[in-house]
C-alpha cells in the first residue's frame, strides 16, 4: 500500500497528463469545447422542471420539493455509479497501453477517480443553483457535504476494482454486476422517500448500505440533519475497508490478468 | 565495436518459461482458477489447451552488443521482450539487469499517443508514460525536436502526421529516455529510408556508450545483417541458435522457417527467399 502511494506521488505528472487527455479529448473537436460540461446538466435540469410543470411527477413525502429531491438524489447516485463504472473499466479500456508500455497501473485508477470527480463537480454546482431556486434551506453543515461523499466514492471504486478484474476473465459476472448496479437504483431511496410503505421494499431499503450513504449526504446538505448517523458511521467504515480490499485484490492480480488480454 | 566479456552482462535471462492458453474460454477459465488456487503450482507442466510461448530461454546481453532476434511468426520473440520489459509477469526463471540499468522498450511506436494532440503535447504524454518527469522532458525537448526533424509540424495534431512522421516522433521520444537496454520490437518498419538509416546509425553510436546494449527484434533479414553484432534465432518458444556469425544464423533462420515443407519445395522456396531477403 505504501509502495503504491509512493508511486502515485512520483507519477503525479503522468496522472495529470492522462487526466488532461481524458477530460479534453471528448471536447477537442468541438468549437464550444468544455462548455458542454455545463450545457449537458442544464438540459437535464430543464427536463426535470418540464416534467414537474406537466404534472407528471406527483409530489411525495419529501422534506424538500420533489424535483429538487430527485435532482439531488440522482446526482449523488451518479457519483457512486460513475466511480464504479470508471474504475471497473480501467483494465479493458487501457489493455493495449498496458501490454506495450510498462508503467505503474495504479496511476490509471487515480486518473479515473480524478476525471470522475471533475465531471461530477461541474453539473453538481448547477444542481446546487437549482436547489437554491427551489428554496432549499442550506445550513452551515452543508459545508461538510463533500466529505460525506468519500465513503460513497470508496464503495464505488472498491466494487469497480473487483469488477475490473472480472471484466477480463469473468465477463458474465461483470455484466451481471452492471445490471445489478443499474437495478440497485430502484432499491435505494432516490426517486422515492426513505419511508416506504411496501414491507418487502422497506426491508430491502433498510439493509441497503447505499440508503444510508446517500441519505446522510442528502439530508446534511439540504436540512443540516443527520440521517441514521450510527449506521452511516459503520457503513462508512465498511466502505473504506471494502476499498482497501478491492485495491489489494486489484494490485495483486491485475498484471496476471492483463497478459491474458492479448488473446482477447 | 566494444564488447566486454569480462564485465558482468547488462542483461541476464535464465531458464525463463511462459505459457498461454490457445483457446479463449480456457484462457479465461485458467485466469480465474489461478487467482483462487495459485499460479506456481506445476507451472512447468502444460494444462489442457496450453502451449509454451517461452520454454527454457537463457541468454546474456553484453554491453556494446546489438542483439538481433529473429524467428518465425509466433516463435516467442515479442513474449520474450515483454518479459524483459517487465510487462509480462515472470512465473519461472530469472531476468536480471545490471544495477541501475534502465530498460526502454518500443513495441508499438504510437501506443499511448493521442491523434488529436499536437506532436509537442504528445512528447509530454509519451515521455511521462516512459517514466520521465516534466523537467527531464523539458531538458530533452531540443534533442527530440532535432532528432525527429519535424520542424513546424511538431505543433500540429499527430493525427495529421503520416505513419513515418509519427514513427520519427515516437522513436525520438524513446531515444530521449536515455536507456541502458533499448528494446526495439519491429518498431522501425515504418519511416522513410533516410530516417531509418539515421536510426541505424544512431543505434551503432548508442551501443558505444558505457553500459548500453540493444535487443533488436525484426524479421527483416537485411536490416539484421547490417546492424546486428550477434543473432538469436527463436523457434516454438526456444532459442534454437545463438551466434556471432550473422549470415549463418540468418540462413539457419530461413531454413528453419521452411522446415515443414517437402525437400524439393523447400529448396525452391529457399532460393527465392535468399534472392529477395539476403
Amino acid at each position: 500500500m505504501y509502495h503504491n502511494a509512493s508511486q502515485l506521488r512520483k507519477k503525479s505528472f503522468l496522472i495529470w497528463q492522462l487526466v488532461k487527455v481524458d477530460v479534453s479529448s471528448t471536447y477537442k473537436r468541438s468549437f464550444i469545447g468544455l462548455s458542454w460540461m455545463v450545457i449537458t446538466p442544464l438540459l437535464a435540469v430543464v427536463a426535470w422542471v418540464l416534467l414537474q410543470g406537466a404534472g407528471i411527477m406527483a409530489p411525495g413525502d419529501t422534506a424538500i420539493p420533489y424535483p429538487a429531491y430527485v435532482l439531488l438524489s440522482t446526482s449523488i447516485w451518479s457519483f457512486f455509479v460513475g466511480a464504479y463504472q470508471a474504475s471497473s473499466r480501467v483494465l479493458v479500456e487501457s489493455g493495449r497501453l498496458m501490454i506495450t508500455i510498462r508503467f505503474p497501473h495504479v496511476v490509471l485508477i487515480a486518473e479515473k477517480v480524478l476525471v470522475h470527480t471533475i465531471s461530477f463537480v461541474i453539473p453538481f454546482a448547477i444542481n446546487i443553483l437549482v436547489l437554491v431556486l427551489y428554496g432549499v434551506p442550506f445550513t452551515i453543515w452543508s459545508i461538510l457535504f463533500p466529505l460525506t461523499l468519500i465513503p460513497l466514492l470508496c464503495i464505488g471504486v472498491g466494487l469497480g476494482l473487483l469488477v475490473a478484474l472480472m471484466r477480463v476473465v469473468a465477463v458474465d459476472l461483470a455484466m451481471l454486476m452492471d445490471k445489478i448496479i443499474g437495478f440497485l437504483m430502484f432499491l435505494t431511496p432516490i426517486i422515492y422517500a426513505p419511508k416506504v410503505s411496501l414491507p418487502i421494499l422497506a426491508k430491502i431499503v433498510s439493509f441497503n448500505p447505499l440508503t444510508y450513504l446517500i441519505g446522510f449526504s442528502r439530508d446534511l446538505l439540504t436540512a443540516g440533519t443527520f440521517f441514521a448517523p450510527t449506521i452511516y458511521l459503520w457503513v462508512s467504515i465498511g466502505s473504506v475497508l471494502f476499498l482497501v480490499f478491492g485495491f489489494w485484490a486489484f494490485t495483486k492480480f491485475e498484471r496476471k490478468l492483463v497478459e491474458r488480454m492479448i488473446n482477447l | 565495436m566494444k564488447t566486454s566479456h569480462l564485465s558482468p552482462p547488462l542483461l541476464s535471462v535464465r531458464e525463463v518459461y511462459k505459457k498461454f492458453a490457445k483457446d479463449i474460454r480456457y484462457n479465461l477459465y485458467y485466469g480465474i482458477k489461478d487467482i483462487f488456487f495459485g499460479y506456481n503450482k506445476s507451472y512447468d507442466q502444460l494444462r489442457h489447451q496450453e502451449f509454451w510461448a517461452l520454454q527454457n530461454v537463457s541468454f546474456d546481453l553484453r554491453e556494446g552488443e546489438i542483439l538481433g532476434i529473429v524467428g518465425a511468426n509466433g516463435s516467442g520473440k515479442t513474449s520474450l521482450m515483454r518479459m524483459i520489459a517487465g510487462i509480462y509477469t515472470l512465473e519461472q526463471g530469472e531476468i536480471m539487469t545490471r544495477a541501475q540499468a534502465k530498460v526502454t522498450a518500443v513495441f508499438a511506436l504510437k501506443s499511448g499517443m493521442e491523434p488529436l494532440y499536437t506532436g509537442r503535447e504528445n512528447i509530454y504524454l509519451k515521455g511521462a508514460l516512459y517514466g520521465m518527469s516534466k523537467q527531464e522532458i523539458d531538458s530533452r525537448m531540443t534533442f527530440i525536436e532535432e532528432f525527429s526533424e519535424l520542424g513546424d509540424k511538431l505543433d500540429t495534431p499527430l493525427g495529421n502526421y503520416s505513419s513515418g512522421m509519427g514513427a520519427r516522433l515516437a522513436y525520438a521520444i524513446a531515444v530521449a529516455t536515455n536507456p541502458n537496454i533499448f528494446i526495439i520490437d519491429e518498431a522501425l518498419a515504418v519511416g522513410d529510408s533516410v530516417f531509418k538509416t539515421k536510426c541505424f546509425e544512431h543505434l551503432k553510436e548508442f551501443v558505444k556508450q558505457p553500459s548500453s546494449g540493444v535487443l533488436f527484434v525484426s524479421n527483416n533479414i537485411r536490416k539484421i545483417l547490417k546492424i546486428a553484432t550477434r543473432v538469436i534465432v527463436m523457434g516454438e518458444g526456444k532459442i534454437i541458435m545463438d551466434s556471432h556469425d550473422i549470415k549463418s544464423a540468418l540462413t539457419f533462420y530461413i531454413d528453419n522457417c521452411l522446415q515443414h515443407l517437402e525437400p524439393e519445395i523447400r529448396e525452391a522456396r529457399l532460393r527465392t527467399v535468399k534472392y529477395y531477403d539476403l
